[in-house]
């Protein structure tokens, strides 16, 4: 079955600047989909190839496998949200929800009924007859949202619509975003580059990385199972440790790092070969930590770990943050859940043991974007 | 009450002066300069216009009572009139192209425009008056297609008039409309796209709205300028309709009628100092209607 938005094969060049290139992504319909990346990944430009603001150099988009590439902006029937300032501030909230109906020439008795259901839609009903300049951000991004719905477009496009927002009016607006998508069923593609957002949002992330998608997946599949060491560090939290790569058995490798332990059993992703240098990967909270001298019998069931010193213990309520470095002077970041045994009496300076469980170690070959 | 606000008062005194009044002392210099400059001048005409030749308000009389005055009047503000909407129509979309083009050609754009204002008023104003004579480029051109037997009379008239003031008011229309312009976030045109509003929806409901600051303010200044001018008018104009500055000038210069002349030239300031304060009014209620 044929993806209700398709995206294919997309590329936009400068002059020699490449934007975008590979950008091929199946959206079904309904569906949230999040672009998460860095600053001048790439997701504005595949988000205006889509509104019809840049012609891609190749590729094409359809929806309902119809491509959209020579049909005009204001002909697309597609949504948008920018970052900020986008309402017309001549018009009053109500004024600017019913633009789109007016440009459409609808009668007006339809036209105040969908701004009036808008209006509710996005709680607006208290604002409605003022002008944008006497409104908060929020209200701000709630009517461009209103006014982006309000002709019933199957697509919706938002361009980090909250950047500009404070974090506490962030949460709330994003609590008002995944409602209304759950009301209306409208297709939705979100770009920002915050991953707490992201997650929090989407059913499937697409992660961006100079120019193009390193990862497709739900927030699980990456947090879980990231493709590259990108991937990895931009979706969650996670220690990297250098290593070199000893042997490959299918996903399985074994690693030597720089103090000559050996840990078996790390799951490697994209291309690792044997012999060459590899990173290890490991999520901060799934690492445990215990005191050197007490217990120096082996780790159970396929630990594998190594010894460190403290340099910062930190206590955050639900979780203690140890700052630790590697004998050979790599800082580490642990997180230790309040009450979890073993981490008791540490203390700055001292030494100390961490191990994980094998399978939560990941190893993905040095190289740049690898 | 009062007892209660006299240690405050007295409180207040003894502080350093307040920033106000040392800010009078510093511009007194510019004020009194303004004064005997621009002020004193008027004053003067206005005197003139009821002593001369006797004290009275004859000259006044005469003024509104006078068929030639009137018409004078009337050609003045029809071709300022003209002259300011004519400039509005070429002005925007040059202010707008200004403003999109990518700057390579934004830049050769702006030169053109503010070429002409650098260059002597008198200079340009006979390149007009070389290109619409009855031999002119434009009449030969216009005959050689074939579309007149006869040259069109485009100079020594209104016409002539209207087309030189035109040219010449152009830049002051077009400043004032890019500044407004630049402002416009371009996301904004970008939303209206989206919106569903093609290239004429979009500069009705969007550009032209947010574009009437700019408006307001080139149209005024160049239909104020437009009101009192007088090089243009005396060049390209004929001896049969002149414009309310020649008017003036002639009533001084040749027939020495410094009390007409004084009345005439205070008649116009005051028409044109309502006219500016009408649209003052307009302006800021529009302003406070948009909420500020
Ligand atoms: N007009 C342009 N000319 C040249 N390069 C451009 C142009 N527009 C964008 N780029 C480049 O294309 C790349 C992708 O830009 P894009 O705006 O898509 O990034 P982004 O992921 O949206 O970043 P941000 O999070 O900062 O908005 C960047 O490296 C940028 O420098
Ligand atoms: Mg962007």
């Amino acid at each position: 079955m044929t993806p209700f938005l398709d995206i294919q094969n997309i590329k936009k060049t400068y002059g020699a600047t490449v934007a975008v290139q590979d950008v091929t992504l199946g959206i079904g319909r309904g569906e949230f989909v999040t672009f998460l990346g860095p600053s001048g990944s790439g997701k504005s430009t595949t988000l205006y190839v889509i509104a019809g603001f840049l012609d891609p150099t190749e590729g094409d988009v359809r929806i309902q496998g119809q491509s959209i590439l020579s049909v005009p902006s204001h002909k697309r029937n597609i949504g948008m949200v920018f970052q900020r300032y986008t309402l017309f501030p001549h018009l009053t909230v109500a004024e600017n929800v019913a633009f789109p109906l007016r440009v459409r020439r609808r009668p007006n008795d339809e036209i105040e009924r969908k701004v009036a259901e808008m209006v509710r839609l996005a709680r607006l009903e208290t604002v409605r007859d003022r002008l944008p300049s006497q409104l908060s951000g929020g209200q701000q991004q709630r009517v461009a949202l209103a006014r982006a719905l309000v002709y019933d477009p199957p697509v919706l496009l938002m361009d980090e619509p909250l950047s500009a927002l404070d974090k506490k009016l962030r949460e709330e607006i994003q609590y008002e975003i995944r409602r209304i998508h759950q009301e209306t069923g409208v297709t939705i593609l979100y770009v920002t580059h915050d991953q707490e957002e992201a997650l929090r949002l989407s059913d499937r992330i697409a992660v961006f990385s100079q120019g193009r998608i390193d990862q497709i997946g739900t927030s699980a599949e990456l947090y879980q199972n990231p493709a590259t060491r990108f991937v990895a560090g931009f979706v969650g939290n996670s220690d990297f440790l250098s290593c070199r790569i000893d042997r490959v058995e299918g996903h399985s490798a074994r690693i030597v790092l720089p103090d000559g332990a050996c840990v078996s059993g790390v799951r490697s992703h994209g291309t690792v070969r044997a012999g060459s240098e590899g990173t290890l990967m490991l999520r901060p909270e799934r690492v445990r930590i215990r005191n050197a001298a007490s217990n120096t019998t082996p780790s159970e069931n396929g630990a594998a770990g190594l010894s460190v010193t403290i340099r910062d213990i930190t206590f955050l309520g639900d979780n203690t943050h140890f700052a630790v470095e590697t004998d050979w002077k790599q800082p580490m970041a642990i997180r230790v859940p309040f009450g979890r045994a073993g981490a008791e009496g540490l203390a700055v300076g001292d030494r100390a043991r961490v191990d994980w469980v094998a399978e939560d170690a990941h190893v993905f070959a040095e190289s740049a974007n690898g | 009450m009062s007892s209660i606000s006299i240690p405050n008062r007295r409180n207040a005194a003894a502080r350093p002066p307040p920033v106000p009044s040392s800010g009078v002392s510093f511009v007194l210099p510019a004020l009194l300069l303004i004064l005997a400059v621009f002020i004193l001048p008027v004053v003067m005409l206005l005197l003139r216009s009821v002593t001369e030749p006797d004290p009275g308000l004859q000259n006044y009389r005469e003024l509104f009572e006078s068929a030639t005055v009137a018409r004078v009047f009337v050609n003045t503000f029809v071709v300022s009139g003209l002259v300011t909407a004519i400039a509005l129509l070429i002005g925007f979309p040059i202010a707008w192209l200004l403003v999109i083009l990518p700057k390579r050609w934004a830049d050769l754009l702006f030169g053109i425009v503010i070429l002409s204002m650098w260059t002597n008023l008198l200079a340009r104003t006979y390149a007009w008056m070389v290109l619409l004579q009855r031999t002119g480029i434009i009449n030969k051109t216009l005959m050689g297609l074939g579309l007149i037997d006869t040259p069109l009379p485009l100079v020594n008239n209104l016409v002539g008039v209207t087309i030189g003031m035109t040219y010449i008011m152009l830049p002051f229309i077009v400043l004032p409309l890019v500044t407004t312009m630049r402002a416009i976030e371009p996301d904004l045109l970008r939303a209206a796209a989206l919106c569903g509003a093609g290239r004429w929806e979009a500069f009705r409901r969007v550009l032209l709205p947010l574009s009437l600051p700019g408006i307001a303010a080139g149209g005024l200044l160049t239909f104020v300028m437009s009101l009192g001018y007088f090089v243009t008018p005396s060049l390209l104009g004929g001896a049969g309709n002149m414009m309310a500055a020649e008017l003036i000038a002639q009533l001084v210069q040749s027939l020495l009628n410094w009390g007409l002349g004084g009345a005439t030239a205070f008649a116009l300031l005051v028409l044109t100092l309502a006219l500016y304060a009408v649209q003052l009014r307009l302006l800021q209620r529009g302003r406070s209607q948009r909420g500020g």
